[in-house]
């Protein structure tokens, strides 16, 4: 399997047939007829059986939207227990045995990728996982989705070969594109890369406004490196102000002692 | 035990408790999906916010007042210092039970102990949790072994108990700052006016905050339940305590909204501004402002509402900061479903319960047990006095209450039983395949109808044009159900979706667009399907349909016209014996509506189709 696999998704080229979503529900073994979606949910088309989706904007502009396999994901720092997992490779990957069901990688995730078994009394959390298992076993050389796509919409290779070509596609046609390839350095960049001609801001939440190019991890893990100081310093703040407080008080009860006996001598 | 308040809310709290028990076993039973109105938007609801993040803030006077009163050696508190440490132990328990009722696994709860993610926040708060929890199990030890012939044992828990304190201080600072720390890394969810990098720092000065009114907020309780004098000395201290920690936490809170220049959006006038303005002066700024006031601080009605006041401020800030500020990006609102509030009221219910039991048997509080012993003692020796209406709702002494409060319990679990949601099986329509077609079953019911599978694809465009009725995008995933294109009973329809393209091209202006100049406007000369999509024809799909002039029957003829030739002619086979397969009857049920508006339609069929 190659490292740093990644798709690239052309939003211009994309006819809105689904032959991704069914080429995926097929190779992951996922009911052609799933549970309709929660009420209350984003209507997007993700399920917990359907990892990937085609998003119809106005005029004719359909947008592919599946997990963007994050070089550094929220999902996978989140988890308490390391079910979300990052694979050497690069694809992010969910192990059922592990999870706890916290569903934090959820709320984490800055696309709203991973999706949960709501109706199973043992649920899993369920996302695109790039077809990890069948590449890895070299089943396939390249995604079920993007094998399936008629127009070669979406493509596949090494991160930076997709970039290279998102680049020259940008290049070549300038009033096509608007140039920016999504998924470069968003949220420190990512393994799904698109191009289009329209802004993909919004598969993000909020429409992508407090997405920087800065990785999320290391908000977390700026304030969790320092909680070994900070318990060990608590401790001794602690230990000492009861030591002082508890010397203090000894000291004025022996003072007061030792002057009540005063008194008490004085008067003999 | 004549006293009809206790007995009152301890009737309460054993209804909530029953209802929250039969909503328990449709969670486990069913799952997540029926029980709650969660979803993958918003995959975090009432459980998250109010039991855990609201639950552990609440919890908070235990590490408070273990401060206050072992540490800072303020002993004119330490009548609240018991109480406060039980209830931070019941606290941390109805957390974790409430954690058992969110978790999608809870039964792999323990495996936070053996594969570790130092990465996450929620890590940090489940070791934190689990050891606290053990800490105040400790902590608890010595008031439960106090009175009891165990008296070694109970001395060497309160040698321990110093370190045990200074232990339980640490990992409160720690958890308590933790979940703020969890919701750092979803900037893209958490509103701008709740999320901070100091989230951890505010999180924790808030806790502190909340845990002095909470312990104001159950000695008053607990004093109007029992009908006790109130410790007016040590709540005025607690208040003036709180005004201080409040006002700390007001200068925080306002000198980092300044900091990150949000000032500004408090003010602009948007329902979660105002939420936020609303939370702010709930829990921080009225009680801030009142309690530093000597006059309030002599009253006891003052101090209790604004000690409840404060801490329903701040369980609202958790709930806010962990889920409703949220709808500001999701732009999906969740309200809780009633089993939600059963679970968590049920859990508060049942801590309440298990804390006045022990309350009322271990010397948590000194004066409270010897008056609750004394109370008991002297309506078991009295000879039963005749009191009508406590001998009708009260029953007289314990034994009689209990079985007061078991009935209750099962009444209402009896009931939450019958009012349980049941999860309701999702239908797939079943195809059953027949000579070149199939009979779909639609629905629960027995109802089937013919289709021509081949024949629709071929009129619909070929092998190109699954999509125009599988349209994977569709609610569930089925395929178009029938009436979407045979739409009237009776008329043929056309199956070019018109509402889709003017709402496409922009409204009523567009008519020329397609129609041409003509007047009136007609569908012979507007433009074919082609003249537009000349490219992306590729497959038609739910945006782009099919259209040169393609009419659909309507969906009396579209049946009849699949159906009756086939019946007619296997009537008339004398080898297979069914001479009535012709009738009407044979597929509508002699005497429904459908045949009697049949049969008046059309007599001359009706008895073509009875000869047959
Ligand atoms: S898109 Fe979401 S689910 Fe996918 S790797 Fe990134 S954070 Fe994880
Ligand atoms: S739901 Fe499972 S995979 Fe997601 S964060 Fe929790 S334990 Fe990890
Ligand atoms: S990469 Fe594989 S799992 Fe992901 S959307 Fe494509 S087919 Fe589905």
């Amino acid at each position: 399997m190659i490292e740093n696999p990644c798709i690239l998704t052309d939003v211009t080229k994309c006819i809105g047939c689904e032959q991704c979503v069914v080429a995926c529900k097929k190779i992951n073994d996922l009911p052609a007829n799933g549970a309709p979606p929660r009420p209350g949910s984003t209507p997007d088309g993700l399920s917990a059986d359907r990892w990937t989706t085609v998003i119809r904007k106005p005029d004719n502009h359909f947008v592919r939207k599946q997990c963007r396999h994050c070089l550094e994901p929220a999902c996978v720092s989140v988890c308490p227990v390391g079910a979300m997992q990052k694979t050497p490779e690069g694809p992010v990957i969910y192990d059922k045995k592990i999870c706890l069901g916290c569903r934090y990688c959820m709320m984490a995730c800055p696309y709203g990728i991973p999706h949960y078994e709501w109706d199973s009394p043992n649920p899993s959390v369920r996302k695109c996982i790039l077809c990890y298992p069948s590449l890895k076993a070299g089943k396939i050389d390249k995604p079920a989705c993007v094998a399936a796509c008629p127009t070669q919409a979406t493509i596949f290779g090494t991160r930076d070969e997709m970039l290279a070509e998102a680049r020259k596609r940008l290049r070549a046609e300038p009033s096509k594109y608007v140039q920016k390839v999504w998924g470069e350095n968003q949220v420190g960049g990512t393994s799904v890369l698109y191009v289009s001609d329209i802004s993909l801001d919004f598969l993000a939440w909020g429409d992508g406004r407090e997405l920087s190019d800065k990785p999320l991890p290391p908000l977390t893990w700026a304030v969790l490196k320092a909680v070994p100081f900070e318990f060990v310093g608590m401790g001794v703040i602690m230990g000492s102000l009861y030591w002082i407080i508890e010397r203090r008080r000894k000291l004025m009860d022996e003072k007061a002692a030792a002057c009540t006996s005063g008194e008490d001598n004085h008067g003999q | 035990m004549d006293n009809r308040r206790l007995f009152l809310f301890k009737g309460l709290m054993w209804i909530l408790a029953g209802l929250a028990a039969a909503v328990a076993i449709v969670r486990f039973s069913l799952g997540l999906g029926v029980s709650t109105a969660l979803s993958d938007t918003t995959p975090w609801g009432l459980w998250i916010g109010f039991d855990v993040m609201g639950g552990v803030a609440l919890a908070a006077g235990g590490f408070v007042m273990a401060a206050v009163v072992h540490i800072f050696h303020r002993d004119r508190y330490h009548a609240a210092a018991r109480p406060a440490i039980l209830t931070a132990f019941l606290g941390y328990g109805a957390v974790a039970v409430g954690l058992l009722f969110d978790l999608g696994l809870p039964w792999n709860i323990w495996h936070a102990t053996i594969y570790w993610n130092i990465h996450s926040a929620l890590f940090e708060v489940a070791w934190c949790v689990m050891l606290y929890l053990t800490v105040l199990a400790l902590e608890v030890t010595p008031t439960i072994l106090e009175r009891t012939p165990f008296q070694k044992t109970y001395r060497f828990f309160v040698k321990l108990a110093l370190p045990i304190m200074i232990l339980g201080i640490m990992l409160s600072t720690l958890h308590q700052s933790s979940l703020g720390t969890m919701l750092l890394i979803m900037p893209f969810r958490v509103h701008p006016l709740w999320y901070s990098h100091l989230l951890p720092e505010l999180f924790f000065v808030s806790a502190i905050c909340l845990g002095i009114v909470m312990v104001m907020v159950e000695s008053t309780v607990t004093s109007w339940l029992y009908r006790r004098e109130p410790e007016m000395e040590m709540l005025a201290g607690l208040a003036r305590l709180a005004s201080i920690a409040l006002a700390c936490y007001f200068v925080m809170k306002m000198g980092d909204l300044l900091r990150q220049g949000k000032l500004a959006m408090v003010f602009d006038g948007s329902w979660l501004a105002n939420l936020f303005i609303a939370e702010m002066l709930l829990s921080t700024v009225i009680p801030m402002v009142l309690l530093a006031l000597p006059a309030v601080r002599r009253s006891f009605t003052g101090m209790w509402s604004l000690a409840c006041c404060s801490v329903l401020g701040f369980v609202l800030d958790r709930i806010n900061a962990s889920g409703l500020s949220q709808v500001w990006a999701t732009r999906r609102f969740y309200f809780p479903a009633w089993t939600e509030f059963a679970i968590s009221l049920g859990i508060v219910a049942a801590c309440v319960l298990v804390f006045f039991f022990i309350q009322e048997r271990f010397p948590v509080d000194p004066h409270g047990l010897a008056q609750v012993e004394a109370e008991r003692k002297a309506l078991e020796a009295a000879p039963p006095a005749f009191a009508p209406f406590a001998q009708v709702w009260l029953g007289e002494g314990w034994r009689k209450a209990a079985k007061v409060y078991s009935f209750l319990f099962v009444l209402a679990l009896a009931f939450g039983l019958t009012a349980a949601p049941k999860a309701e099986p999702v239908v797939n329509t079943r195809a059953v395949r027949a000579v070149g077609a199939s009979i779909l079953q639609i629905g629960p019911g027995p109802r089937y109808v013919y289709f021509d599978h081949k024949k629709h694809q071929d009129e619909a465009g070929g092998s190109k044009s699954c999509a125009l009725c599988h349209h994977l995008h569709q609610k569930g995933d089925v395929g178009t159900p029938c009436v979407v294109c045979h739409e009237n009973m009776f008329l043929r329809t056309s199956i070019f979706n018109h509402e889709a393209h003017v709402a496409d091209l922009h409204g009523n202006a567009s008519c020329v667009q397609c129609h041409g100049k003509s007047e009136p406007i007609r569908v012979a000369p507007a433009k074919k399907c082609s003249q537009c999509h000349d490219k992306d024809m590729m497959a038609a799909n739910p945006v782009v349909k099919v259209f040169d002039s393609k009419w659909a029957p309507s969906y009396k003829d579209a049946m009849h016209k699949m159906c009756i030739p086939c019946h007619v002619e296997k009537a008339k086979d004398a080898a297979l014996k069914l001479p009535n397969l012709g009738r009407c009857g044979a597929c509508h049920d002699s005497g429904t509506q459908a045949e009697k508006a049949y049969t008046a339609e059309f007599p001359e069929k009706t008895a073509a189709g009875e000869r047959s």
